[in-house]
């Protein structure tokens, strides 16, 4: 987008500038890089940092000091990881040895990879990776057995999956192969971080009796990446849906990119997202156990965007079209709101599982299972923050009673005062982008409803509420 | 689905309210599912829902308002185990409704009690409601058993009064001296089958109305439906904690025990209140999606309910859609049901989109019969 394209943009979409003022003006980092005490080789593993990753380089430098580089150098090795697996100019032959020993040439002074293909965006990464050779042999012991022990098992993993991506052009078969490759890429980097934060004592370490927690935040990030992909991978041949999903609704992959077939390939979409709801509980669990607020910040971030990105794909046709992203004032709300605690991303699930359910189909057949996903959300953050305790019903009872005359008076004099105070301090706020509540948003939101239809809804009205609502025996 | 039969023995078992709608479903659960010496059905007239004979259920004409003939027939069926379905359906006002809520909600049930503690009855269970706990205005959110009874003025809806004080009743009779009884109440929210003249049945008919086209309220709001095996399953639950409670020589820890107490029972699947709606509409072959649907607000609607209340009193006929109706479709009302799965194992056997199936099929036949 041009300056002048986004000016007028954002002239029409003035709460998507707010967000994004707020985040940059009103986040105040955790922790901040000490740059002057850095080594000029760590200087370099930071510009990569920031050079290969667009949303995580932010959030990992502001991690606690004990973890910024650990959480850095791990990341960096992945990211080499990636550059290798994910570059089709390279051989299978030369490809395989190159990830399935990246653990041992990480301990090789001076190691440096140039056969990347000249596009390949993060090829200086591999050209320079001395540098991250250097600082990563300056961690502390624990933390660097536990980052070579996660590459090693991602090499292999990442090398079976690209030998059968040669042999079976078909892609992915049955769920839990689909979950399998989503555990190499994403499940493993949990379990390396959940232990590196545990050995840092910025975590509960319980975590680690619930491998099962840590691979559901992995998956949901994976599996969300996998939906939101499908047009990209599609164009580059490649298939992580898998068949035992589309199966059951069209008889070839290309179907699902038939624009005449698109009902029917939204439907396929939704029980991917469905699928991949079923770890969201399990996320607000483990960020439950984490104890530091700038390992908070940097779990909750893509868990956030993650629940956010599956309600735009949820039934969106655009999905099979293109690449679709939230929209960058969205992304900033989400930022500032993963930055707090745990309620407050809790509210945010909340939020954006209310909004999947209200985009839902009655003609598509996961509707009553989108629905019963989302109230399970709904009911497993009741359980960690209930909004009603037991004596409330009975407080309700004693209502102090005034008489009409001095129920007006005080009402009057109270909503003046109010209104007068109010108007000066949220128009003030506002204005310096304070954060309002979906209320206030309600508040002014349109609400449309004609009225000459309403005399005809009477009738209509009639029983549909009636009888259902009232089956208790 | 269980196939292989439970293992506790319930013995003789009696289920009163039988041939009713949730009663003859824990029969067929206590044929399919559990190991009995007899089974015995007692009902005010055992017409519907009848086994066939092979099955040797014993049925009993009998009103259970009438202490002396019951205590009769509890002398010829001997039950070691009491399944208390009866009830009127919830539906309807007036004088004469309220009186038949009264009679056999509270009426029977003592005499049950008392037929009960005079057979030397060892377990009973009762079914109670979920909306006992429920002002029928407030919201309740995973509300569990620790929330009060509503009861009296505050009790708006006469049906659940009736309910709670039998309940109470039921759970005070709980280990009385010098009887053996030990007692079990279950709160069923919403519960939806075949055999179910209301709630599906309902809901079917409106959208063979074609009535399909509006909303009331925003649809965030979640609400608890349970389908009626599930429900039956948890009365046997129940029966069978009541037994091997009275067949240990110590009284169980408080936070174990079974006897004396109340239990929450729902398929642990809150949905969105239309979404409910909407799926019972495309079982029933509804080939709509929601374009067509107008939002009413919760507000308009209550307006509208007003209306139709004024409306309906001014041409003297009791109102189809009223104030109270509006409310129930904006209201948020799902519990929390930790208590009875963790001390009854109580998990739903039946998922809730397989029980609307099942009792849409159901209420399809049932009118396409009628018609």
């Amino acid at each position: 987008m041009g300056a002048v394209k986004q000016a007028i943009y954002f002239l029409f979409h003035p709460t998507e500038l707010r967000s994004i003022i707020q985040w940059k003006v009103w986040h105040e980092p955790v922790h901040r890089r000490d740059e002057e005490k850095e080594s000029e080789t760590m200087k370099s593993c930071f510009k990569f940092l920031n050079l290969t990753s667009r949303s995580f380089s932010a959030v990992i430098q502001e991690l606690h000091p004990e973890l910024l580089v650990p959480v850095t150098m791990f990341y960096l090795l992945l990211r080499g990881l990636d550059t290798i697996e994910d570059d089709m100019t390279i051989d299978m032959a030369t490809k395989e040895p190159l990830l399935r020993n990246f653990h041992k040439n990480m301990e090789v002074d001076g190691w440096t990879f140039k056969g990347n293909g000249p596009n390949e965006k993060d090829r200086e990464l591999l050209v320079h990776f001395d540098d991250v050779i250097t600082e990563l042999k300056k961690i502390k012991e624990p933390y660097y057995v536990i980052i070579k022990d996660i590459t090693d098992k991602m090499g292999n993993g990442m090398a079976d999956y690209a030998l059968k991506g040669e042999e079976e052009a078909h892609g992915v078969e049955t769920i839990a192969e689909y979950e399998e490759y989503c555990h190499y890429v994403a499940g493993l980097v949990g379990d390396g971080l959940t232990r590196l934060f545990v050995e840092a004592k910025l975590a509960n370490p319980a975590l680690l009796e619930r491998p099962d927690l840590t691979e559901s935040m992995g998956q949901f990030l994976q599996k969300t990446n996998v939906i939101r992909d499908i047009r990209e991978d599609w164009d580059d041949k490649r298939r992580w849906w898998p068949k035992e999903i589309w199966g059951k609704y069209v008889d070839k992959w290309e179907d699902l990119f038939d624009p005449s077939k698109r009902d029917i390939a939204l439907q396929v979409s939704s029980e991917m997202v469905l699928n991949a709801l079923g770890h969201a509980e399990d996320c607000l669990f483990y960020m439950a156990g984490v104890k530091e607020q700038s390992v908070f910040n940097f779990v909750a971030i893509p868990q956030s965007m993650a629940i956010a990105t599956l309600e735009l794909i949820y039934r969106n046709p655009e999905v099979f079209e293109k690449n679709i992203k939230i929209k960058k004032g969205d992304a900033c709300q989400l930022m500032t709101e993963s930055t707090q605690n745990l309620r407050v991303v809790c509210d945010v699930f909340k939020r954006y599982a209310r909004r999947i359910h209200q985009k839902s189909d009655p003609r598509d057949p996961n509707y009553m299972a989108i629905s019963v996903k989302c109230g399970s959300i709904e009911k497993f953050i009741e359980s960690i923050f209930p909004s009603q305790k037991p004596e409330v019903e009975e407080a309700k009872q004693d209502e102090v009673s005034f008489t009409l005359k001095e129920t007006l008076v005080l009402t009057f004099f109270v909503l003046a005062v109010l209104g007068a105070v109010s108007a000066l301090m949220v128009g003030t706020a506002y204005l310096l982008g304070v954060k309002f509540g979906s209320e206030f948003e309600e508040f002014f939101g349109l609400r449309k409803i004609a009225t000459d239809t309403i005399t005809s809804a009477i009738t209509e009205a009639t029983e549909t509420a009636g009888g259902v609502a009232h089956g208790e025996l | 689905m269980a196939t292989k039969k439970a293992v506790i023995p319930l013995g003789r078992v009696m289920v009163i309210g039988g041939c009713g709608f949730l009663g003859h479903h824990v029969v067929n659960m206590l044929l399919r599912d559990h190991q009995t010496t007899s089974i015995s059905v007692v009902d005010l007239k055992c017409i519907s829902n009848r086994r066939p004979d092979s099955d040797g259920v014993k049925y009993f004409d009998c009103d259970i308002t009438n202490l002396a003939a019951l205590t009769s027939v509890f002398e010829e069926a001997k039950p070691n185990v009491v399944i208390h379905t009866a009830s009127p359906t919830a539906q309807g006002s007036g004088a004469s409704a309220h009186a038949l809520f009264k009679k056999v909600n509270v009426d029977g049930t003592i005499c049950v009690i008392e037929a009960c503690q005079k057979t030397g009855v060892t377990a009973l269970v009762y079914t109670s409601s979920a909306s006992i706990i429920s002002d029928n205005k407030n919201d309740l959110i995973y509300a569990d058993e620790r929330w009060p009874v509503i009861r009296g003025k505050a009790q708006t809806e006469y049906y659940a009064e009736t309910k709670a004080a039998a309940e109470e009743l039921v759970l005070k009779a709980n280990r009385q001296d010098p009887y053996k009884l030990v007692t079990s109440s279950i709160r069923p929210a919403g519960i939806i089958g075949e055999g179910d003249r209301q709630a599906i049945y309902h809901t079917v008919n409106i959208y063979k109305e074609g009535r399909t086209g509006f909303q009331i309220g925003n649809n965030d709001n979640l609400f608890d439906f349970t389908y009626v095996e599930n429900v039956a399953h948890a009365h046997l639950l129940a029966a069978q904690a009541l037994l091997v409670t009275t067949s240990n020589s110590v009284v169980p820890l408080d936070h174990e025990r079974v006897d004396g107490e109340a239990f929450l029972i729902t398929n642990d699947s809150p949905t969105y209140f239309w979404d409910f709606i909407r799926t019972v509409w495309s079982h029933a072959g509804s080939p709509l999606g929601t374009d067509h649907v107008w939002h009413l607000s919760r507000d308009l609607g209550y307006v509208l309910g007003a209306l139709s209340e004024l409306f309906c009193a001014m041409l003297r006929k009791p109102p189809t859609f009223n104030r109270q109706r509006t409310v129930y479709s904006c209201m948020t009302r799902y519990y929390n049901i930790t208590k009875a799965k963790s001390r009854l194992g109580y998990r739903p056997l039946v998922p809730l989109e397989e029980g609307i199936k099942r009792a849409v099929k159901w209420s399809l036949e049932k009118q396409e019969k009628e018609q």
